[in-house]
């Protein structure tokens, strides 16, 4: 008898747990399994490019984890990263070869056989990544301001922007990349200080948003405008600001993910993220993210993100063709959702916020 | 008097939905004469001919992201089904010898099959569209890779001859097939009742359900109806060009969204045509790219006023319904009040 | 006589709660039956088990003296039920004639039958005087009109027990008669109907039999003739509520709060004037459509005007956001609290606090938690909210105590004048009375407060004053000791 309680009040702690905690618990489950079946995953080289690619990644999430908070979808995400990189890197680069670049819009007015308008300077770096900063502002701008004071459906805006955005950078550059970037911008994604410095910048990002989402008025009224906007602007709330808001911080994150590639990738890429689509909604999804607007934490990012970081990593790691990784990863996206939904039908509905 | 009043009242709601429904054929219009009066080459009956037979594939496959769109959903799996379902029907004939009817066959079949999963996982496990066919659009296209082995793959010659063929000599397959299945999706959605079901899903689909209609089997057919419209499109496709490479149809599931949306379809739901429609929206996308390339615009350049025509588009239709939407508010209160 | 339905010992809960509690009782082959109760006294879900969407716990249902099961809404369209929901079950995208037919078109071969569907669309139309082109489309059509739309869907479906639920809440008084009229129809021609309403005066006026429901279980039934509306309301709340309304006491003071002259917006209203002082209580009445809601909107913003003067405890409003508005002093209850006022899925809490959350705000810009809740606290038990906690999902409430969510709302921000569109529509006697204490109370305090009601019976007790709107202009004014239903009425049909 006793025994019998006491197994149902574990089931039904185990049963909290995987409510509450659902994609965490089988991120840490998958990490043993895996670290099991596999001698190479745990080693200390690959949890070191497990963080490199980790980082990056969450910073897109969390700023789409905004924009799915207000209901919308920013599907210009990969073209920002792709326009702030190449912004970004004709700026700074400290040589480029013309004949590659000859034709590109850009050549002899940003950057020139000698290198970027900034090269050589003090400021160089600082200076390029603050623009390519500026390009993901005010492309989310754009796309807030359309959304948010023209009305216009999100995923068309988005979609809109990503078809002109990327084609932007291709055009900018002549779809050539570009290389000899100064160390010092490289070493932002190489160099740790303790820790690798993305760490540092995304985990700080990820605890303001946090703290922001949960503990503000701006937070709630996030959240407010995801429920019900009309509501919330009947309760005083400028919705079209909170709505501009959040696609801007989008345009930020995705800048600031750019940053980090770029400086990995050691070049700016006019195709920098085009399949990243796939894995930031994937991380928004499998974090149980709502679509449908008003659900969402900083949390549910990292574990969405994380457990597709440790996804595609153990894919690559059993030395599986990119196709049937991609195959595995819609797969486990479609089982994710299937489960999210289930989970929610489950509960009643409650509220996961 | 009150009888005079009324019907002035009732002719001017109609003069607005009269405005509504010619909104995508006016912009259509327009930008016809803009590049017509940009270079006459272009406003001959050839290269309107070569327009509309560019326009019929991504013209049949928007016939399909039309019914799913008026539902309310939405498949951005489009450009995978059109390659992986093309590429097993090319497949089957050049490793099996099986024939290029048979292999059709085989071909819609797959597309069908490919709507069918997609109509499974939204329809049953109740995930949203979106993320269903998001993951369909990535697996779809990494399992054809892999059947591929992502080289490129030929079709037999007899298949560009049936390309070649013309109806009473003049009118190319791809356009008789494009106009065949406009007509048919038009009349499925205006006089067979499971296409109106279409439009009332998409309105609310819970009103629906409770109406009695069975919501799942309606949404389902929208999906296996447009893997079907796609892996036709790629076959119209597949007849023009003799080839499949690896990166056939990818990304064309947002042309055929532009196209249907420029025709006047809705990503809420519940709004679209397929005659006039989608196919004055896809002849708008064809035309806008043919126009962009005999203006001998950057060829970089050209995707970003393409998307830039497209976004205005979108920014005047919705400007439009929101004068609609208030014009009709203040018209229906004078209405109302008249009746006491 | 064989009932036509006979429910014996329903029961059914949700979630361990139970919504009926062995619920037995016939319904009589052509006769008007009404069901009257409280919000949560189970109506709704007695509804939906006869109309298939929910199957009882235990019990049978008989129809005509045999056993039988309903699953699903289409079984119960089999079996002749007809449900007319509060919401109406329409497609504004799509026509009269296909809303009419959508589950059943006339058919040949497998085309709809466009002829044979315009000719019976107008057929049926015309038996319930909706004299309109079928191939309109539906959102041009009134509430009311839409309402007779749903009545001959269940006319074409040759329903054999038709369900009003609540339907007249959204009529003017003229919709109201042609739908009684209607109703009478149907049983003249020996359909069985089942009214649902809150209004105690229509169910008395309509209905041959009464059903009561409190708390899950029947507590009175009998022939309407038998009823007195004390005997309703005796039954519905378990008590014996001596009056509908609170007494009121307070008179308004001598400072004008807002003040409003030749206001325009056009298409909605025309060179409005009138002024509300500190603790008056303002009713505006008028029809659906007359420019009632339209005048509540722009005065807190949501419209804008072409031309005229607010002034508001003496600033002058000029273009208003609702921001500004709140800044200022006011609070606007809406009409629709699903749509316009709540957070649906959010929670007791994250409601209340919505309007004032920069209040909340300390030094650092970070919410005081302690703070919203206690002050969330406050307010639940101030109204005589019944929510298990401040963490539970408004949907999950009934609406009586959903409107009290929007109404703590709004007190929470000690606003100086509320804006109150239909505050008791579909919120049950005791909420009501509770409503109006409210109103009552807030007025005494000083408040101003602009009532808008479709139930002249409630604005008659509790106003002051009372305008009368007709297609977007003031047409009359009445003080206290003027109030005469007829009087007003006339006004508001601009006799």
């Amino acid at each position: 008898m006793n025994d019998f309680s006491a197994t149902t009040s574990l089931m039904h702690g185990i049963q909290q747990l995987l409510r509450r905690n659902f994609v965490l618990t089988l991120t840490v489950g998958y990490f043993i399994v895996m670290s099991a079946l596999l001698p190479a995953f745990a080693s200390s080289r690959n949890l070191a490019n497990l963080s490199s690619n980790f980082w990056p990644l969450l910073s897109l999430v969390i700023g789409q984890l905004l924009v799915m908070i207000v209901g919308g979808i920013d599907l210009s995400q990969s073209s920002i990263m792709a326009l702030a990189s190449v912004c970004g890197a004709s700026l700074m680069c400290q040589s480029a070869d013309p004949v590659v670049f000859a034709k590109a819009p850009l050549w002899n007015i940003v950057f020139s056989e000698q290198g970027g308008f900034l090269a050589g300077s003090v400021f160089a770096v600082s200076a390029a990544v603050a623009v390519m900063l500026t390009v993901g502002i005010l492309v989310g701008f754009f796309n807030g301001f359309a959304v948010a004071y023209l009305k216009m459906p999100p995923f068309i805006v988005t979609l809109v922007s990503m078809m002109f955005f990327s084609g932007a950078a291709i055009y900018l550059t002549a779809s050539e990349n570009i290389t000899h970037l100064p160390t010092s911008f490289t070493a932002i994604a190489q160099k740790r200080v303790l820790l690798p410095i993305p760490v540092w910048i995304v985990a700080a990002s990820a605890i303001v948003v946090h703290i922001i989402l949960q503990h503000t008025a701006f937070g709630k009224k996030l959240y407010a405008v995801g429920l019900n906007a009309k509501a919330a602007l009947i309760s005083g709330i400028n919705v079209p600001m909170v709505t501009l808001t959040a696609f801007t911080l989008s345009g930020f994150f995705a800048a600031l993910g750019s940053v980090i590639y770029s400086a990995r990738l050691e070049g700016g890429r006019p195709t920098l993220g085009q399949d990243l689509l796939l894995d930031v909604i994937g991380a928004a999804v499998i974090g149980g993210i709502s679509l449908f607007g008003g659900r969402g934490r900083v949390r549910d990012a990292c574990a969405g993100a994380l457990f597709f970081t440790l996804l595609a990593n153990s894919l690559n790691l059993m030395n599986l063709s990119f196709f049937i990784v991609n195959i595995v990863k819609g797969g486990v996206i479609l089982l994710a959702a299937a489960v999210d939904a289930w989970r929610v039908g489950k509960s009643g509905g409650m509220s996961k916020r | 008097m009150s009888r005079k009043l009324e019907i002035s009242k009732s002719f001017r709601i109609d003069v607005t939905a009269l405005f509504t429904r010619c909104m995508p054929t006016s912009i259509f219009i327009i930008v016809f004469l803009l590049f017509g009066l940009t270079s006459p080459r272009f406003l001959q009956p050839e290269s309107l001919l070569n327009i509309a037979k560019q326009a019929s594939y991504i013209g049949i496959a928007a016939l399909g992201m039309t019914l799913v769109l008026i539902t309310g959903g939405v498949d951005l799996s489009l450009g995978s089904t059109v390659y992986l379902s093309t590429i097993v029907a090319g497949l089957l004939m050049r490793d099996y010898g099986l024939s290029p009817v048979a292999a059709s066959f085989v071909c819609l079949l797959a597309g069908a099959g490919i709507g069918g999963f997609n109509a499974f996982f939204i329809t049953r496990l109740k995930i949203l569209p979106f993320v269903v066919t998001l993951a369909t659009m990535i697996a779809g296209r990494g399992l054809g890779l892999l059947l591929t082995k992502s080289r490129a793959l030929e079709f037999p010659a007899a298949i560009l001859k049936v390309g070649a063929f013309k109806l009473f000599g003049f009118l190319p397959l791809p356009i008789l097939l494009f106009a065949l299945s406009a007509t048919a999706i038009q009349l499925f959605l205006s006089r067979i009742p499971l296409g109106r079901h279409y439009y009332a899903v998409g309105f609310n689909a819970e009103n629906a359900r409770r109406a009695g209609l069975p919501v799942d089997r309606i949404i389902a057919s929208a999906y296996v109806l447009c893997g079907i419209c796609a892996s036709l499109g790629g076959l119209v496709a597949v007849t023009q060009l003799g080839i499949v490479n690896a990166g056939f149809g990818k990304g064309d599931e947002f042309d055929a969204i532009a196209a249907a949306v420029l025709g006047g379809a809705a990503l809420s739901g519940g709004v679209g045509s397929a005659f006039p429609g989608t196919v004055i929206g896809a002849l708008m996308i064809r035309m806008i790219w043919s126009g962009l390339v005999s203006a001998k615009i950057n060829l970089y350049f050209q995707p970003m006023i393409f998307a830039v025509i497209l976004f205005l588009a979108v920014m005047l239709d919705t400007r439009r319904n929101m004068i609609i939407a208030r014009q009709r508010r203040k018209i229906i209160s004078l209405r109302k009040d008249k009746q006491t | 006589m064989t009932p036509l339905i006979s429910i014996r010992n329903i029961d059914k809960s949700f979630f361990g709660a139970p919504a009926l509690r062995s619920v037995s009782f016939d319904i009589i082959p052509n006769r008007i039956l009404g069901l009257i109760g409280e919000n949560g006294a189970g109506k709704s879900t007695l509804m939906n088990i006869l109309c298939g969407e929910l199957q009882p716990d235990s019990g049978e249902l008989y129809f005509r003296g045999r056993p039988f099961r309903l699953e699903g809404p289409a079984a119960a369209a089999e079996a002749g039920i007809a449900l007319i929901h509060q919401e109406l079950n329409l497609f504004n995208n799509l026509s009269i004639a296909d809303n009419l037919f959508l589950s059943r078109y006339p058919r040949r071969g497998p085309w709809i039958d466009k002829g044979a569907m315009h000719d019976k669309a107008l057929q049926l139309l015309h038996q319930v005087g909706l004299d309109l082109p079928p191939n309109w489309l539906l959102e041009r059509l009134r509430p009311g009109e839409r309402q007779l739309v749903e009545i001959c869907k269940a006319l074409h479906a040759d329903a054999e027990l038709v369900i009003f639920d609540e339907p007249t809440t959204s009529l003017t008084a003229a919709e109201k008669e042609r739908l009684f009229q209607v109703i009478d129809g149907l049983k003249q021609r020996g359909k069985t109907i089942i009214y649902i309403s809150h209004d105690l005066d229509e169910v008395m006026r309509l209905c041959d039999d009464i059903v009561v429901l409190r708390d899950g279980r029947m507590v009175d039934f009998g022939a309407a003739s038998e009823f007195t509306l004390q005997r309703m309301i005796a039954s519905m709340c378990g008590c014996e509520l001596e009056y509908l309304f609170p007494i009121r006491q307070g008179t308004p003071q001598a400072q004008v709060l807002l003040e409003v002259r030749h206001l325009s917006a056009e298409g909605l209203v025309e060179d409005v004037s009138f002024e509300i002082r500190k603790g008056e209580i303002l009713g505006l009445f008028g029809l659906m459509g007359s420019g009632r809601t339209e005048l509540a909107r722009l005065l807190f913003g949501l419209e804008p005007f072409d031309s005229g003067r607010i002034v508001f405890n003496g600033r002058i409003l000029e273009q208003p956001s609702p921001r500004r508005c709140i800044e200022l002093g006011m609070a606007f209850v809406t009409e629709n609290r699903r749509e316009e006022g709540l957070l649906i899925d959010g929670t007791v809490q994250d409601n209340l606090v919505l309007a004032t959350l920069n209040r909340f705000v300390d030094f650092a810009r970070f919410l005081d938690a302690e703070k919203m809740a206690s002050e969330s606290e406050a307010q639940v038990r101030q109204l005589n909210l019944r929510c298990t906690s401040l963490k539970q999902i408004v949907k999950s409430l009934s609406g009586g105590n959903q409107q009290k969510v929007v109404l703590g709302k709004w007190l929470l921000a000690r606003p100086l004048l509320f804006i109150l569109d239909e505050p008791t529509r579909g919120i049950d006697v005791g909420a009501k009375y509770e409503v109006y204490s409210l109103i009552n109370h807030l007025a005494d305090e000083g408040a101003g407060i602009l009532m808008i009601s479709s139930e002249l019976e409630e604005l008659t007790a509790l106003c002051d004053r009372l305008l009368v709107i007709h297609r977007g202009e003031i047409i009359k004014s009445f003080t206290k000791d003027q109030f005469d239903a007829e009087k007003i009425l006339e006004a508001a049909f601009h006799l």
